[in-house]
């Protein structure tokens, strides 16, 4: 292919992408099951394990911060696609100009939008009602921005799973998504867990989350160097997305 | 010229199960194709097939010269699909799902209001373009999932039952929209259960039957090589249950099937068998209410090849069709 028409095809791709993910905005962000899971259950995850632990705010926060990002990106994926394979809607992508890459890159834009808007109003918070300080603003926008990234795509792998029920995605996203908060630091200091679960802490991409966001917010938090954080949440998110890909095309065989 | 659609060896399989195995078929540029065959028979894997909803296990087929899986980009941009489920976006009002549609497939802003207002006036839908498709009725939707499929002004129009669930009013407006289509130079792909539908709006038609083409050819040449099979439709106005019985001894009749008040006479001959029912009439002294001379239609065909519902017929005919769908057999009435 010659390079004008791969970069014509490149835009073209974008921009279809770039139009799953502004609809999904529109039409899935206050569903229920997108609020139920993305919105109501980290912060009732987070007072769970807060409430009566002598945390002050400033400690909270990354904890709060983290699990939205955390929650709200990997629930738009498994909110929406199935409930577009039960209205065939997602077949539409499947015979429109466009590849499968794109489709999956649009829904997986669609979750990390979420996550940013949703991660807003925990930040604003900290900000001005805690007098929480940003003190590394690159760690801290890229923990959140590629934290988004990754879950996104990390949701759209497990809603390959061939379903038209939500509850069918959720139900194993979940058995991954609640013991990844425990090996992550979030409510169990990393430094307290035996050697091996440091180990398994620093395969967690939440773990990263954790640690640029505390780092970004002038935070202590387990030592492992920023840039190791940064790739491994890259690495994660294109192991998701390129896994995603797979699992769909596999799907779209078998179908 | 190269051929709108192309078929080799397509072949889907689920595990042992070969869905559609190995077909071969070529639809020309312009032509209304049907493809005919009973629930399960691989109509529609072959069509998410060849419109890139799911990936063969072997074989390949070609849109317009571009090969589905190795050019499918291409090969989307020509094609406009319809499927079996009106598969719109019910958050989104109609016009939204038109213009959102007009997005995947990379039409500018401009002609993207432009083409939903001229589809909205089109299927009747203008009125109601801001409302959300959740409140429409299964008519509504149907024509709505028509109009996504000609937003692209695709060469080739996929269309999957596109009359199910439609008024008698909404099908002659597909159909006269499929003509229209048509004869602006757009191939159409039909896969229909409405045997008339085929009959009337098609040029070829493929019966599919357990995953194998079983015939292409066009309707009348089908319908020709059943051709020794006719069959006479007669009321009495006599409801005697002897009637059957009487019928079955007339000369000529090779088997009589009783459907409601009517009684269908299965022959070889009608005029024949119109003399006997006639005599019958006059001598036992009982009126006359219809006589209908049928000949074969495209379902009998269908049912043909297909082997569906096939029960053995009185008298030593052989086989005979056993069911009958919506539409009847084409017939001219006396």
């Amino acid at each position: 292919m010659q390079q004008g028409v791969r970069l014509d095809r490149l835009r073209k791709e974008s921009a279809r992408a770039w139009a799953i993910a502004w609809k999904d905005m529109r039409t899935y962000y206050l569903t229920p099951p997108s609020l139920m899971f993305g919105v109501l259950f980290p912060i009732a995850l987070f007072f769970t394990f807060t409430v009566g632990r002598n945390l002050s705010s400033l400690q909270s926060l990354p904890i709060l911060l983290s699990q939205t990002v955390f929650w709200a990106s990997s629930t738009v994926g498994p909110v929406v696609i199935p409930l577009e394979r039960r209205t065939k809607t997602f077949d539409r992508y499947l015979s429109a100009p466009m590849s499968l890459f794109s489709v999956l890159l649009g829904k997986t834009l669609a979750g990390i939008f979420f996550g940013l808007l949703v991660s807003i109003a925990p930040l604003l918070i900290g900000i001005f009602i805690f007098q929480a300080g940003v003190m590394n603003v690159i760690a801290l926008a890229l923990g959140i921005i590629l934290s988004c990234f990754a879950f996104a795509a990390m949701g759209i792998m497990f809603a390959s799973v061939p379903t038209e029920s939500v509850g069918n995605i959720m139900m194993p996203l979940n058995f991954v998504r609640i013991p990844l908060l425990f090996i992550s630091g979030v409510f169990i200091p990393i430094g307290e867990l035996p050697l091996i679960g440091q180990v398994v802490a620093c395969l967690s991409p939440l773990t990263h989350t954790l640690v640029l966001v505390r780092r970004g917010l002038g935070v202590e938090s387990f030592n492992i160097p920023l840039e190791a954080s940064i790739i491994a949440l890259v690495v994660t998110s294109l192991l998701f997305l390129y896994l995603s890909f797979k699992f769909h095309e596999s799907i779209k065989k078998r179908e | 010229m190269v051929s709108a659609i192309e078929v080799r060896n397509l072949t889907k399989a689920y595990g042992e199960l070969l869905a559609v195995n190995h077909i071969n078929f070529s639809v020309s540029q312009g032509e209304i194709f049907g493809f005919l065959g009973p629930n399960g028979a691989g109509k529609t894997t072959t069509t998410r097939m060849l419109t890139c909803i799911s990936t063969p296990t072997e074989g390949s087929a070609q849109i317009m010269g571009f090969d589905i899986q190795k050019q499918a980009f291409d090969a989307k941009e020509q094609m406009g699909v319809v499927t079996d489920i009106s598969n719109v976006y019910l958050d989104l009002s109609a016009q939204e799902n038109l213009i959102f549609t007009g997005k995947l497939y990379g039409l500018p802003k401009e002609k993207r209001l432009d083409k939903a207002r001229e589809l909205l006036e089109m299927f009747g839908l203008y009125d109601v373009r801001h409302e959300s498709v959740k409140g429409f009725s299964g008519g509504m939707r149907r024509r709505l999932t028509i109009a996504m499929a000609l937003v692209n002004d695709a060469s080739v129009l996929f269309l999957d039952e596109p009359t199910t669930a439609l008024d008698v009013q909404s099908v002659r407006v597909i159909h006269e929209l499929i003509m229209k289509l048509n004869s602006s130079g757009t191939t159409i792909f039909l896969t229909t259960h409405n045997m008339t539908e085929a009959s009337e709006l098609c040029n070829r038609v493929a019966i599919i039957s357990q995953g194998r083409i079983a015939t292409i050819d066009t309707p009348e040449r089908l319908k020709q090589a059943m051709d020794r099979v006719h069959s006479v439709e007669v009321v009495f106005d006599s409801s005697s249950s002897h009637l059957v019985k009487e019928m079955e001894e007339l000369h000529g009749v090779r088997g009589v099937q009783k459907r409601g008040n009517k009684l269908r006479l299965l022959t070889l001959s009608p005029p024949e068998v119109l003399a006997g029912i006639f005599q019958f009439s006059e001598r036992n002294n009982i009126r006359l209410l219809s006589v209908n001379t049928l000949s074969p239609s495209l379902e009998d065909v269908f049912l043909e090849m297909t082997g569906e519902e096939i029960v053995e017929r009185p008298k030593g005919l052989g086989k005979m069709s056993g069911r009958r769908g919506p539409v009847g057999p084409r017939r001219s009435d006396h």
